[in-house]
């Protein structure tokens, strides 16, 4: 173009455009209302009309159209939570989110009703829950990442997350999210991140202290490599878990010199040497002479129930699995492992050497442990445990000064204590904002995933060398499910409450704490019962809760059961260990209990004498026609698995406890699976009565304080 | 020519603001990813079933309190289905729960097998659960059901 013709086209404009006052007036209102009506038609093209157009055809076609087009308010929906800082527009598209009839798979979304949840979608809108950008009114900007705004909508796999940002305490609607934070304590993330909500225990790994009184330098070597002795075919069963499937300790990338560093580091922690026992010598040349003291030893083991707490691994037809409890570690290759003398010292009193440990002491004859020990040294063993160990020899002074250093700089420290060393400060991140960082907050490094905060966390769990190829954070190996429970639970802590609004939406985590004081107390801390037992809200689940136990059981059980614990229900594994308790230790307890662990719901007054012959006939016929009872309790031999077995009621449970059991279990345990009846009170005097008369001679028959069938509750 | 240039303008206008309106479509979810839980089928492991919030829950509560008697199995160990009589329904039997209406189930399991001219074996839960929780406990026996349950011909549907 030259530069003629140029100036010939503005002359052009300017005359068309400028040429008199008319046409400038003309031309400058035409822009004017074209401008104008950018809004209006953006608006028109909006994608929240669209899908309202959408939805009016979809109603349309529905049975009840009348009613839910007379519902429908179109333009733009807002649900405004000024305390907590949302603004929630989604129901501009979400239309049939509260129509009960849209709920069936046939209605497309975004338009099919919401499944009914506890919480009122009409009052709190979506994103609580959901995330995603409340105020947006197109799909891409309200669901997805944008420039402006981080945060996605979050898959529904992963919803709890978001119950867990204000329920702390356990939330039984929300599984995935309550199995993600026992994990989240089970691993001991707490070692070396800071996480809100998740106390850190008081021991997390073991005390190394004396650790080289009790394991040689090869197991110590072994371990360290690959902490893992036992697995079947697919690397499933493992050293020490049996739900989770998982050793506690992860594996550390280490190389055969820090291995070797470190186990000389560790093999010569032995501040306080083991003082052997010294067993009686006439036990031991009796009993020593006999070719079955190794079997006799796992006999004792079966008896005293050590599986309620420790597993062992049996293969049967080529299928390995653990079989016992997971409160103590799994035992397969014990004798492999540890030194015969620490061992015995150990059973004697695991205090002596660890003073958290859960373990009870139990009371020892000489006969008892001299099997037991011989039977653990002799038949849990492997002779192949250490066989891919190079040899190692005696520790030189550079190699234990180097896996001294090593202890710390690896985080060995963060879960364990040994003598002089404190962890480093601070050695991974602080997690209690995880769940709400931006993605251009996290560094992916070579990671090849999604650029999502779920597939940053599922990548640096399952294997941290993927986001961050020098970084420190060892490995676990999850399986698919306990990576999305993990992951679950590290969405939902969102950091402190955002405003006070949500600070008041809070419902704290109640951690109760039991620890009486007296003779009962020590007892209650020499034989751990609060590691199987609930008391007032604290300890464990295993076994029955026992904060009512002096309203439940007569004190004549209560001395025979601790004595000989027994149980007749024919289903269970896990049962009370035998803790050969003497006499006085029973008194105290059953004296402890009748005083103090009583419920104010049970009439203690209630005496036996008052249920007569004929009201108890009248009970037999109620409990064995009416309402059969034996479906789920046996008496004798016959009848069901689901409650406990009633052949001794008479003996084990008080009159009191009985009526106000049949009134209302639920009041007296709460969550117990007994169904809760219609009984009149003549029913429940007559079952009463029907019940105290079954008793069974002999030794704390009965069954009774055994768990229930799923061994919880 | 003049008329040319407004023309012009205006369409090249629409253009513009119409392009930035972006298609709108039925959005397509993955149905696991987008389940709050889920159960693997009872006759085919491999066939993992989207349960929702309402389902899941029901879940929970059958496996606490129904599973002993409406399963062969049970996270605890050997079942109690064979200690009662007539042997209840396993909780995933589409043939024989499809065509029960789900006021039926409702009602039977709040009041149990007496009160419904049936066996006493199975116990009342009405006391025991709320109406809600028993809403939860069907809406799962039909997540499950094996002939799936077909929405539509899903009987006495509130
Ligand atoms: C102690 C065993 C037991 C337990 C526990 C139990 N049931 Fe049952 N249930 C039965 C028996 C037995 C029947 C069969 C009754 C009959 O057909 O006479 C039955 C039948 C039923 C039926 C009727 C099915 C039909 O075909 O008509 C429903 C519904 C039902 N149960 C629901 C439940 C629910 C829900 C739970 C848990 C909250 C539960 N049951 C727990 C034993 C049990």
């Amino acid at each position: 173009m030259n530069p003629q013709n140029v100036r010939g086209l503005i002359g052009w404009v300017r005359r068309v455009f400028f040429g008199d006052p008319a046409r400038r007036f003309a031309w400058v209102s035409l822009l004017l209302t074209l401008s104008l009506a950018v809004a209006p038609t953006k608006d028109f093209f909006r994608q929240s009309r669209q899908y309202q157009r959408q939805y009016s055809k979809v109603i349309e076609r529905r049975p009840d159209a009348r009613a839910l087009r007379g519902r429908m308010v179109s333009g733009i929906h807002q649900i405004w939570l000024p305390d907590l800082g949302i603004l929630d527009r989604c129901t501009t598209c979400h239309l049939g989110i509260a129509e009960p009839t849209l709920a069936d798979a046939s209605v497309p979304q975004p338009f099919r009703a919401h499944p009914p949840i506890p919480h009122d979608a009409e009052k709190w809108g979506c994103v609580v829950c959901h995330r995603g950008q409340g105020p947006a009114t197109e799909v891409a900007e309200a669901h997805e990442t944008t420039v402006a705004w981080e945060q996605p909508i979050l898959p529904v796999h992963f919803i709890q997350a978001s119950c867990g940002t204000c329920h702390l305490d356990d939330l039984p609607q929300a599984p995935q999210l309550d199995q993600g934070r026992q994990l989240l304590a089970r691993f001991d993330c707490t070692g070396c991140h800071k996480i809100a909500g998740i106390d850190r225990p008081a021991m997390l790994g073991p005390d190394l202290t004396d650790i080289g009184t009790k394991v040689s330098r090869e197991w110590l070597y072994k371990w360290l490599k690959e902490p893992r002795t036992i697995a079947d075919a697919n690397g499933n069963v493992t050293v020490d878990g049996i739900d989770f499937g998982e050793p506690r300790m992860p594996t550390f990338r280490l190389s055969d010199s820090e291995l070797q560093d470190l186990s000389a580091y560790l093999s010569t922690r032995n501040a306080h040497p083991i003082r052997p026992y010294h067993f009686d010598p006439r036990i031991v040349a009796s009993l020593s002479k006999r070719q079955d003291v190794a079997d006799q030893g796992e006999a004792r083991f079966r008896q005293m129930f050590c599986s309620t707490c420790h597993s062992l691994a049996v293969t049967r037809a080529g299928e390995t699995s653990l079989i016992g409890g997971d409160i103590g570690p799994e035992l397969t290759k014990i004798g492999s492992k540890v030194n015969p003398d620490w061992l015995a010292a150990w059973l004697r009193n695991p205090q002596e050497y660890l003073p958290h440990s859960q373990m009870p002491r139990y009371e020892w004859s000489d006969a008892d442990l001299y099997e037991v020990t011989r039977y653990m040294e002799t038949k849990l063993t492997d002779p192949d445990l250490l066989a891919d160990v190079p040899k190692l020899g005696s520790p030189t002074k550079t190699e234990i000064e180097a896996g001294q250093r090593l202890f710390v700089d690896k985080g060995c420290a963060s879960c364990h204590v040994t003598e002089g060393l404190s962890p480093q400060e601070d050695f991974g991140p602080d997690l209690s904002a995880i769940g709400s960082r931006n993605i251009s907050q996290l560094d992916f490094g070579p990671a090849k995933v999604q650029p999502t905060l779920i597939a940053y966390l599922k990548s640096k769990i399952s294997n941290p060398l993927s986001v961050n190829p020098s970084g420190r954070m060892p490995q676990y190996h999850l399986d698919q499910a306990s990576l999305d429970a993990v992951t679950t639970a590290l969405l939902s802590l969102t950091g402190p409450p955002s405003t006070r609004g949500m600070e008041k939406l809070i419902v704290a985590r109640q951690n109760p704490e039991f620890h009486p004081a007296g003779e009962f107390g020590k007892l209650y801390e020499r034989y751990k019962c609060y590691a199987c037992h609930k008391f007032n809200g604290f300890g464990g689940t295993l076994a029955p809760d026992l904060s009512y136990e002096g309203s439940r059981a007569t004190r004549q059980w209560l001395l025979q059961f601790m004595e000989n614990p027994q149980t007749l229900r024919p289903t269970l594994v896990l049962r009370m260990p035998q803790f050969n308790m003497p006499e006085r230790d029973a008194a105290v307890f059953a004296d402890y209990f009748e005083t103090a662990m009583q419920s104010p719901a049970v009439d203690a007054t209630l005496d036996r004498k008052q249920f007569t012959p004929t009201m108890a006939a009248a009970g037999k016929q109620l409990y064995e026609k009416k309402y059969q009872c034996q479906a789920c309790h046996t008496i004798g031999s016959a009848g069901g698995y689901v409650g406990p077995s009633l052949g001794n009621a008479g003996n084990w449970l008080t009159p009191g406890w009985i009526e106000a059991w049949l009134r209302n279990p639920q009041a007296l345990v709460p969550g117990t699976i007994e169904p809760r009846q219609a009984f009149t009170a003549d029913e429940i005097q007559a079952l009463t009565a029907y019940l105290l008369t079954l008793k069974q001679s002999g030794p704390a028959n009965g069954a009774a304080a055994a768990p229930s069938a799923r061994g919880t509750k | 020519m003049r008329a040319g240039a407004l023309l012009f303008s205006a369409a090249l206008g629409f253009a513009v603001l119409a392009g930035c309106a972006r298609k709108s479509a039925l959005v397509k979810f993955d149905p696991l990813q987008n389940a709050y839980d889920t159960e693997p089928d009872w006759n085919d492991a491999q066939r993992i079933i989207p349960l929702n919030y309402e389902e899941a829950q029901g879940k929970q509560i059958f496996y606490e309190q129904c599973v002993w008697c409406h399963a062969d199995q049970t996270p605890a160990g050997p079942s109690n289905r064979s200690n009662v009589t007539p042997a209840p329904p396993l909780w995933n039997d589409g043939a024989t729960l499809n065509s029960l209406s789900d006021a039926f189930l409702e009602k039977f399991t709040a009041q149990g097998g007496t009160a419904m001219g049936k066996s006493a074996m199975m116990p009342a839960y009405g006391q025991t659960l709320t109406p809600e929780e028993i809403r939860a406990v069907v809406a799962y026996a039909r997540a499950i059901a094996v002939p799936a349950l077909r929405a539509t011909s899903r009987p006495g549907q509130k």
